[in-house]
């Protein structure tokens, strides 16, 4: 996998990062239940992301895993337990 | 087993066109949709390849070998009971990276097994270009490329079965570890008593066990093997502070960054600057205001297509139906030889007549929403509002499903991850206004009050549906999991698998319903002319005449529509003794909306009841139906009152 090289510009949990921008995965809370499934889906720690969309009434994000090319939508209970970084701020 | 056919068995991640690729080689059997998770149960069948029988199996979908939903519990539960003897892995190639997991994981099972590379068509489309013996050779599997949709690669898959079978290659070696994961896994092997019960082989249940952090298989463990338990705790101690996460963690981890690694090593990727017609498309149907405009309009073109073609068909149709009964009565008389016959045309003519019409435009569309992806979708722009009745997005698809029918609605709650929210989805499905009611309610409501009225009703049903859920969760004091849900690519609908899915339906429908619903006026013919309906009829007077304001003829069609709900109409009709074109003569409009807000709400059919029962057991089948009876009861006053 590439390893992108940033300086750490403070983290932001993927609720409330932005759209469009590539995120770096640093960390993903919550029960075992929950990380694994999104293991089981192709989302791990260290991939790199982007949000695609944001539903309107706090609804779910979509998210598109930019290494497999897969998208998923995250409730936003689960996208507030995922702790993303961005990589565009360098 | 081996002892006669061979087992072939194929697994793979949902929505990788497993069920095609089966299909293609076991003929009708699976059905297909753009919708993880589809196939909930599995599906045998027998068939004949180049002169030689084989016994194939189509497991649901699963991401990995740590099943989450009942429905890929499933498909582990039989992946290890048929000691297969050959594993065919269905892979997307557009996904690659992500499906290599998997394959990794079966990999493990150390059982013969082929790769087949589906989808490359797509990939090619995205700018994947794999590279088939690099990857061959990466990975030590036989791979063949196919495009099940168009049949390609089938014919090359079964030879390449066939000669595995013959030489016995095809036994993959286990994928490898990192030297310190590696090292503790060989660990635990060793501490693997003799007899201690095995999942397939010594390396795979070691494996599995170092990723469960299932609690009673833990508890169990250190009650029935305590030296095991301290090896295992040890080996999981030893890989968290070596990688500084948890040891499942660790192993998921290192399998991602495998497949990954072989994904760049075999496939080349072009990055087109071009943005493809459908991802832009999706862009519109995904947007946060747009999708939603969408969203209404396809729910809208949804209900007056199948009411404009329904209604053309159902006139067409309905006329040389009644000329028929004319001449019964003309030359049979009044005996029971007419009652009989007269039964029986009912019965044939209400099923081609009213039911066809509106049920075909109905199937047909449903397979285009499931076969273009959209029903994900749908579940991704509904999750906030599913939110407010407890649930999220991923009981949408169920609940669309159940437009169509109840019970593979009910079927589809397996994908759900917590019980909580199978029940309260079960619970909510019978709500869903199905094939056979959205044809009462568009014969009924739409042609005689007039289409605004029938959508206001489906209105109506809907806020229904989301009342109840508020109820029915505050029941439940733990709250869901949360939305995690697969959004596969759209894809262009394929006119071949739309067909077939309506035709296995519609044969169903014929094979099950048709004959019931003719047995049905049949018997109602009889019950009429020896004055049996009469005794039923004034049982149910205090309810259908008094309570519901209806003639008490209608009371014993009702009792049938615990049968099929289209038996109601058809028996509706009969029992009133008029054609369908007279109906206004006999019911006011306001007795019509009654009528069919009572059969919509009252009892999920016997078909739906049964499957409750088998799926989340008795005591929610039964809830369900107290539920209904009461919904429609307290309802069908309302409109006395209101209209």
């Amino acid at each position: 996998m590439i390893q992108h090289k940033t300086k750490r510009s403070g983290t932001v949990i993927l609720a409330q990062a932005p759209s469009g921008v590539p995120l770096r995965v640093v960390s993903i809370d919550g029960g075992y239940g929950v990380r694994q499934r999104l293991f089981s889906l192709g989302l791990h720690i260290e991939d790199t992301i982007e949000l695609q969309s944001q539903a309107i009434l706090r609804g779910p994000v979509l998210v598109r895993n930019l290494a497999s090319d897969t998208c998923i939508a995250l409730g936003r209970g689960v996208a507030q337990k995922i702790v993303v970084e961005r990589l565009d701020e360098r | 087993m081996s002892a006669e056919a061979p087992v072939l068995v194929f697994v793979g991640q949902p929505n990788c066109g497993k069920s095609t690729l089966f299909n293609a080689i076991a003929g009708l059997k699976a059905e297909t949709s753009n919708f993880p998770g589809t196939t909930v149960k599995h599906t045998h069948s027998r068939v004949i390849a180049q002169g030689r029988v084989l016994s194939v199996v189509d497991l649901p979908g699963t991401y990995s070998l740590n099943p989450q939903e009942p429905a890929e519990k499933a498909a582990l539960a039989h992946l290890f009971q048929e000691k297969p003897d050959v594993i065919i892995n269905v892979i997307d190639a557009s996904i690659l990276g992500r499906s290599l997991e998997l394959t990794l994981e079966l990999m493990e099972l150390r059982r013969p097994m082929v790769i087949a590379l589906n989808m490359t068509d797509l990939a090619e489309r995205k700018g994947i270009h794999v590279d088939i013996g690099e990857l061959e050779s990466c990975l030590g599997l036989p791979i063949v490329p196919t495009v099940a949709l168009r049949g390609r690669g089938i014919k090359e898959l079964l030879a390449k079965v066939f000669e595995i079978l013959d030489t016995g290659e095809g036994m993959p070696a286990a994928a490898p570890w990192s030297k310190d994961v590696e090292s503790r896994i060989l660990q635990l092997e060793e501490a693997l008593a003799h007899g201690f019960p095995l999942t397939v082989n010594k390396r795979f249940t070691a494996v599995k066990m170092i990723e469960s952090e299932d609690l009673s298989f833990n508890r169990l463990l250190s009650e029935t093997q305590p030296r095991l338990k301290a090896v295992l705790d040890r080996v999981r101690k030893e890989i968290e502070e070596a990688r500084g996460k948890p040891a499942y963690e660790v192993i998921s981890a290192e399998r991602h960054h495998l497949a990954l690694k072989i994904f760049e090593d075999c496939a080349q990727v072009r990055h087109e600057h071009r943005v493809p017609p459908l991802e832009k498309l999706d862009g519109i149907i995904m947007h946060p205001f747009l999708g939603y405009a969408v969203l209404l309009a396809v729910l809208l073109g949804f209900f007056f297509v199948i009411f404009l073609a329904g209604n053309f068909l159902e006139n067409l149709l309905l006329e040389p139906f009644q000329s028929l009964r004319g001449l019964l009565a003309r030359s049979l008389g009044d005996g029971l030889g007419f009652h009989l016959a007269d039964g029986f045309v009912q019965g044939v003519g209400g099923g081609v007549a009213i039911v066809l019409p509106y049920f075909v435009p109905l199937l047909f569309l449903m397979a285009l929403l499931e076969d273009v992806g959209y029903l994900a979708r749908a579940g991704f722009l509904l999750d906030t509002f599913m939110h407010r009745i407890g649930l999220h997005g991923k009981s949408v698809s169920p609940f669309l499903i159940g437009f169509g029918c109840n019970v593979p609605a009910v079927m589809a709650t397996r994908i759900l991850e917590s019980r909580r929210d199978r029940v309260i989805t079960g619970l909510l499905i019978p709500f869903i206004p199905c094939s056979a009611r959205t044809m009462i309610i568009l014969a009924l409501v739409a042609a005689f009050l007039g289409p605004w009225w029938a959508l206001g009703l489906y209105v109506v049903n809907m806020l229904v549906v989301a009342v109840l859920g508020r109820v029915i969760t505050a029941f439940y004091r733990q709250s869901s999991p949360g939305l995690i849900l697969e959004i596969p690519s759209l894809k262009a609908p394929s006119l071949k698998n739309m067909v077939r899915k309506t035709w296995i339906q519609l044969m169903a429908f014929f094979k099950f319903a048709w004959p019931l619903l003719v047995a049905g006026s049949v018997f109602l013919s009889l019950l009429q002319y020896f004055g049996a309906d009469a005794v039923l009829n004034a049982v149910l007077s205090p309810l259908v005449v008094h309570g519901l304001g209806l003639p008490r003829e209608l009371g014993v069609t009702l009792v049938f529509g615990f049968l099929r709900k289209e038996l109601s109409l058809v028996m509706m009709l009969q029992a009133l003794g008029v054609g369908y074109q007279e109906l206004l003569g006999f019911l006011t409009r306001q007795q019509i909306l009654v009528f069919v807000v009572f059969v919509n709400f009252f009892i999920p059919c016997l078909s739906t009841f049964g499957i409750l029962w088998k799926e989340l057991g008795r005591r929610v089948a039964l809830l369900s139906a107290a539920l209904s009876l009461t919904v429609a009861v307290l309802l069908s006053l309302l409109v006395r009152l209101l209209f």
